[in-house]
């Protein structure tokens, strides 16, 4: 059985509630000690949570780890960047007109150690600018931008990744974060979405 | 107290500076407090739940996706916290005034009416009597004034269920209080 509830019922409820909430209104305040007992966990987890990012604003992986490439890898590495650049472009550029925002993640070249350079590529005519947050940055806004890249609107940057499952998103003109509306989505206790990348040390990536 | 916007501040976290949390703190409590309150019957349990509610909201402060809307977003943490506590804490304790007590206490149609505290208390009582997702309706409409709208973006229920969820507060409230209130 449905239960109705009709314009007369809901004014004659909202009636008797403004004077049932009248008390329920009064202010209230938390104890005097609240910010300073928060502040000591806050102290206490902080650090590992949030550490500080250098003064050069350089992300983890930059500061942290050496993308060693030899002679020949590197001329592998260049030409497959190259060749993912047109390639992305081309197949990008085919939904532009039928889709105001689009990304990709692809793996562009592999490398002995593991380490892995993926490209993102998003695409949105009306960005201003376009970031890329994930668990590889530790979710860092500010450090790894996509460039503008060919076509009106195409985006993209290229960033060593370690084998895996990696979580990300872009975030345009400093303030609106969009999930990857390519890939695999993963949604958080709060109902905000992220992409899923999976890198294989084969070089074979998928989103 | 750390100034500046909440965007401002939580991006100063985010680059290690944890003592800009405090600014967000300061700012939000005593926003957030008088909900927890109400929900819970308990100023002790709303001080544990709010605690609870801003470390997890640290702890997941890259995953605000609207630094400029922090206090929405906070807030959507709080009630679900409170929420969580609620259900467990109405599972395990018997603390809340049972129902008949309230209705007992209530004042009897044509007697003196009773002080402004006891009758605020009469309510808390009988609203402590509503099952959670009642209650939290009924605060979020009628005393925290959201729109049904807001209440539906903060919670993830329909429109049409928190009407329904209003609807059967405000008959279980009438009920325990028909002595205090008519009508």
């Amino acid at each position: 059985m449905v239960e109705s509830y009709d314009e007369s019922q809901q004014d004659n409820d909202a009636r008797f509630a403004a004077r049932i909430a009248a008390p329920l209104r009064a202010a209230e305040h938390v104890h005097p000690s609240f910010e300073r007992r928060l502040m000591e966990k806050v102290r206490a987890e902080g650090p590992s949570l949030y550490p500080a990012i250098a003064s050069d604003g350089a992300s983890w992986w930059k500061r942290k780890r050496v993308l060693r490439v030899s002679p020949i890898a590197g001329l592998a590495l260049a030409a497959g960047i190259g060749a993912i650049v047109v390639v992305s472009s081309i197949a990008i550029g085919s939904r532009i007109s039928s889709r105001p925002a689009v990304a990709s993640a692809t793996p562009v070249a592999a490398h002995q150690d593991t380490v892995q350079l993926v490209r993102f590529v998003f695409v949105d005519r009306s960005a201003a600018s376009v970031e890329l947050v994930g668990d590889f940055n530790e979710w860092a806004r500010g450090t790894t931008a996509l460039q503008r890249s060919g076509a009106p609107g195409v985006w993209a940057v290229s960033v060593p990744l370690s084998p895996g499952r990696h979580e990300y998103a872009f975030i345009i003109n400093g303030s609106r974060w969009v999930a990857d509306p390519l890939a695999v989505k993963s949604t958080d206790d709060f109902g905000t979405e992220s992409s899923v990348i999976r890198v294989a040390s084969t070089g074979n990536s998928t989103t | 107290m750390k100034a500046g916007s909440d965007s401002e501040l939580i991006d100063a976290v985010l680059a290690g500076d944890v003592d800009a949390f405090s600014g967000l703190v300061l700012r939000y409590q005593d926003t957030c407090v008088r909900f927890a309150v109400r929900m819970l019957g308990s100023r002790v349990d709303a001080d544990d739940v709010l605690q609870s509610a801003f470390m997890r909201a640290f702890r997941n402060l890259r995953s605000c996706r609207e630094p400029e809307r922090f206090g929405g977003w906070l807030y959507q943490i709080v009630i679900n916290e409170c929420k969580t506590y609620a259900t467990r804490q109405r599972r395990r304790d018997l603390r809340f005034t049972p129902a008949t007590t309230a209705i007992e206490r209530a004042v009897a149609p044509g007697t003196e009416p009773e002080k402004a505290s006891d009758v605020g208390d009469q309510i808390e009582s009988a609203l402590a009597m509503l099952p959670a997702e009642q209650r939290e309706a009924f605060l979020l409409k009628h005393v925290e004034e959201l729109t049904y709208d807001e209440m539906s973006a903060m919670t993830g229920v329909s429109v049409p269920a928190l009407k329904m969820r209003v609807k059967r507060a405000c008959d279980g409230l009438r009920d325990m209080l028909e002595g205090v209130y008519h009508g």
